[in-house]
Formats: C-alpha cells, structure tokens, sequence
C-alpha cells in the first residue's frame, strides 16, 4: 500500500516536472520572401516583388505553409493556387528560388540571411500574382486524346488484362500529377508553346503509346508527326531537372522519337 | 502585289459600279495605285496565352508531315553519324601519308552541307515560325536553301578544279608562299 502511493507520488512528480519545465520563448526567426504581385484589376500598375516577413520558428517547413501563413495573417489579397498540400494535386506548381516547383514539396531554406524569391510558372499568361492561365496547357493535353482507345473488347467481357511487365512500362510516367512544371521550364516551349506540345503532355502521349491495353499508337504516332508537336524538343533536359516528382519527361520523349525513327 | 493592288480597285470600281452610282465616277475612281501591300510583312503577334478557339477544345493537330517529322529526325542523326568516319578517314590519310581521297572528299562536303541545312532549318522553324513571322519565315527558308545551293557549287569547285576541302583546311598549316616578298616579312 504505501509503496504504491510512493510509486504513485513518484510517477506524479515526474509528470509535473516535465510540465513545469518551462520553455523559454524562442527567439525570432525572421525570413524574407519576396514574392510576385500583378492584380488584374489594376492592369496598368507593372509587376512588382512584394517582401514579406515570416517567423519560421511559428510556420511549417514548407514554403506552401508560409505563403498560407502570409495569406492568413498579412495580405489576404496575396493570391494561389492550392488544394493538397502534399504533392498530388499539382495545383501550386510555382518558381521558387529560380526552379519551378511544388510550394508544397520544396522546404523553406532555413538559411535567414537570405531572401526567396517566389514567381509564377515562367513565360506563362499571368491571371493574378502566383496563378498563371494554363488554359494552353489542358487543351495540349486534350489534343493527345490521354484515354484508353480500343477497337475490340475483352472475349469474357470483364477487364482488359495486362501483364506485369507491361504495366510496369507505365511506372515513371503515370505518376505524373501535370503540374506543368517540366513544360514551363523547357525554352522550347517558351518559345513554340502554341505548337509545341511541351514535356509533360509529350510524357502522357508516351503513356498510351506504350500501355499494351490501347490500339490506337498508329494514330497516336502519326499526330506527332509534323515539325512542331514532338520534333521541337532538342533535348535541353530542363524537364527532367526541375521535375517535382522526380520522373523524366526528356527519357519519355526520347522513346517516342525512337519508335517515330522507324515509323 | 501590283498585280492584287489592280484587282482590288478593280473590284472597287465594280462594286461600285453595282450600286447604281453613275459610270463616268467609277470611271474616275478606276486607277492604278502603286502604293504596295505591306501588311503581308508584319508579324502576326501571338494570341493571349497561346489559346487559339474555345477554352475546351483540344488543340488543333498540324497536318501528318513525315518529311518535317521523323524524316528530318533521321537524316540529321544519320548525317551527323556519318560525318564521324568521314572526317576521321581524311584525316588519318593527311597526317599519316598526306594521301587525299577526292570520292571521301566530295561526300564528307556534301554530307556536311546536307548536316548544316538540316540544322538550320530547326533553327528558323525554333527562332523564325510561320505561326508568328508568316513571310519571313519563308524568306529564312528561300535564303537558306539558297545558301545551300552556292555551297553545293562551291562543293563542286573545290572537288574539280581545286584540291578539295581537306587540302583547303590543311593549307592553314602549310606556308606555301614563304618566300614571296611581302611587304611584312622584310
């Protein structure tokens, strides 16, 4: 009996020791972010970098959190996309530190003495501060028809079945969450995105040119058969650098100019 | 273009002519303008954010085009692969024997014509696009393979009536006229 109130009174002293050890406030950490502002409905104010402070040691380690934490507690006119938060969406594809990527995927440089730089998607229509019109972007996708084509069904009417090594040709590419970061940083896309189709989209052509379920790759091949929808890629690699999800486009391309080769 | 500029008032005069006004005035506007049509000469600037039609739609597919695909993929990977033994023969015969084939000679031109055009004209469908420089883009092309052709000719002058394009190159090294009086050699 006693010695369990001992015990017990042991146990207690412990808990309350480790709530009363007190935490002594923490110092500042204060981070600059200088991040783009056009609004629309001042058409004729030029584009400018707007700095903002943020106290690392209260916001999370991501550079989405702390654009969120500005929004909510300095400029809520500061403008985005975002939707997951942790890198399936695709939605707050941005340039941050000079690499198009991920604000939600790419960690805030704890080094404070240095500034970072946000911008929009590059060389893209800007809509409002951070959100770029990627309207060209979804009809490209459109135009390589990214659904399955098949001329007949299955006998036994159920699933197109697929074996395990011809589903594994899809991994690497059917990851892609078309953010349109790979796109947006290729110079011949900057340059021809009217015709060009760009990394990502030529990724996904690539995608249903190789699933072993699809009939359709005659047809599929044939679209890119022009000077400017496949052929303006020289192999610049940006893509595949600056690819948040660590997949690569340029390899993609590369096999589609190699089956085109013998076409 | 005088030839349009003739049509148009022509087809002035007509339409005139047609809603009833009297002949001696058409008569009188028919004239001869020699004022030329430049607005052929100006680029065509991009539309916002690249989107030609509707938001939904799927971008248009250009025309199915082998030469300006795969084919001009090809013939650049083949020239660029063959230009390797074609200048590392010749020259393996210069240094070694000072022996020149004028058959390798005239293909290893030729091929580098054909490489040098071909990646040329990926750089003005780059740099200079129909889309957007509409007649220039033509120009770049027409003064392209207009360059070609004076190279093609200079090909053949070299190969018959001089000692081909490896001699050329190793006549840099070689001093032949050492001993002529110019003035910068006293």
């Amino acid at each position: 009996m006693l010695g369990n109130l001992l015990k017990r009174n042991a146990a207690m002293s412990v808990f309350s020791r480790g709530l009363a050890t007190g935490v002594a406030p923490e110092a500042q950490k204060l981070k600059t972010f200088k991040i783009y502002r056009w609004n629309p409905d001042k058409p004729a104010e030029k584009p400018k970098l707007q700095d903002f402070q943020v106290d690392l040691n209260k916001c999370g380690p991501m550079v989405l959190d702390a654009l969120l934490k500005i929004k909510d507690e300095q400029d809520s006119t500061l403008t985005l996309r975002r939707s997951c938060r942790e890198g399936i969406c695709g939605s707050c594809a941005m340039n941050i530190g000079g690499r198009n990527t991920l604000a939600c995927l790419c960690k805030i440089d704890p080094d404070t003495s240095k500034q970072t730089k946000i911008y929009p998607l590059p060389h893209m229509y800007v809509i409002k501060d951070l959100v770029p019109d990627l309207t060209q972007f979804y009809k490209q996708y459109k135009s390589v028809q990214p659904y399955l084509q098949r001329t007949s069904v299955p006998e036994d009417g159920k699933e197109n079945l697929q074996s395990i090594a011809d589903r594994k040709k899809l991994d690497g590419l059917y990851e892609c969450i078309l953010c349109a970061c790979c796109s947006t940083s290729c110079p011949s896309y900057w340059w021809n995105q009217e015709q060009y189709l760009g990394p990502a989209v030529l990724m996904q052509a690539y995608r249903w040119l190789i699933d072993s379920r699809d009939q359709a790759s005659k047809v599929r091949k044939e679209m890119l058969q022009n000077s400017m929808s496949l052929y303006r890629c020289h192999t610049i690699m940006n893509c595949t650098r600056t690819c948040p999800k660590g997949l690569n486009p340029g390899l993609a391309i590369a096999e589609i100019k190699k089956s085109l080769a013998t076409d | 273009m005088i030839r349009n500029c003739l049509n148009l008032g022509i087809r002035n005069s007509l339409s005139f002519a047609r809603t009833g006004q009297p002949l001696a005035s058409s008569i009188a506007i028919r004239s001869l303008s020699l004022k030329p049509n430049f607005s052929k000469l100006k680029l065509t600037p991009p539309p916002p954010g690249g989107v030609v039609g509707g938001v939904n739609d799927k971008l248009e597919t250009p025309e199915i085009d082998f030469f300006h695909g795969s084919y001009h993929w090809d013939y650049e990977r083949i020239t660029a692969i063959s230009l390797i033994p074609l200048t590392l023969v010749p020259m393996y015969g210069a240094l070694s024997s000072g022996t020149l084939y004028p058959m390798v000679d005239a293909t290893l031109c030729s091929v580098l014509l054909i490489h040098a055009q071909l990646g040329l004209t990926s750089c003005i469908v780059d740099y200079i696009p129909k889309r957007k420089f509409g007649v220039w883009h033509s120009l770049a092309m027409a003064s392209l393979y207009a360059g070609t052709a004076v190279g093609l000719y200079g090909v053949y002058e070299l190969e018959t009536s001089n000692n081909g394009l490896i001699d050329l190159i190793g006549k840099l090294w070689k001093d032949e006229e050492a001993d002529l009086p110019i003035f910068s050699r006293y």
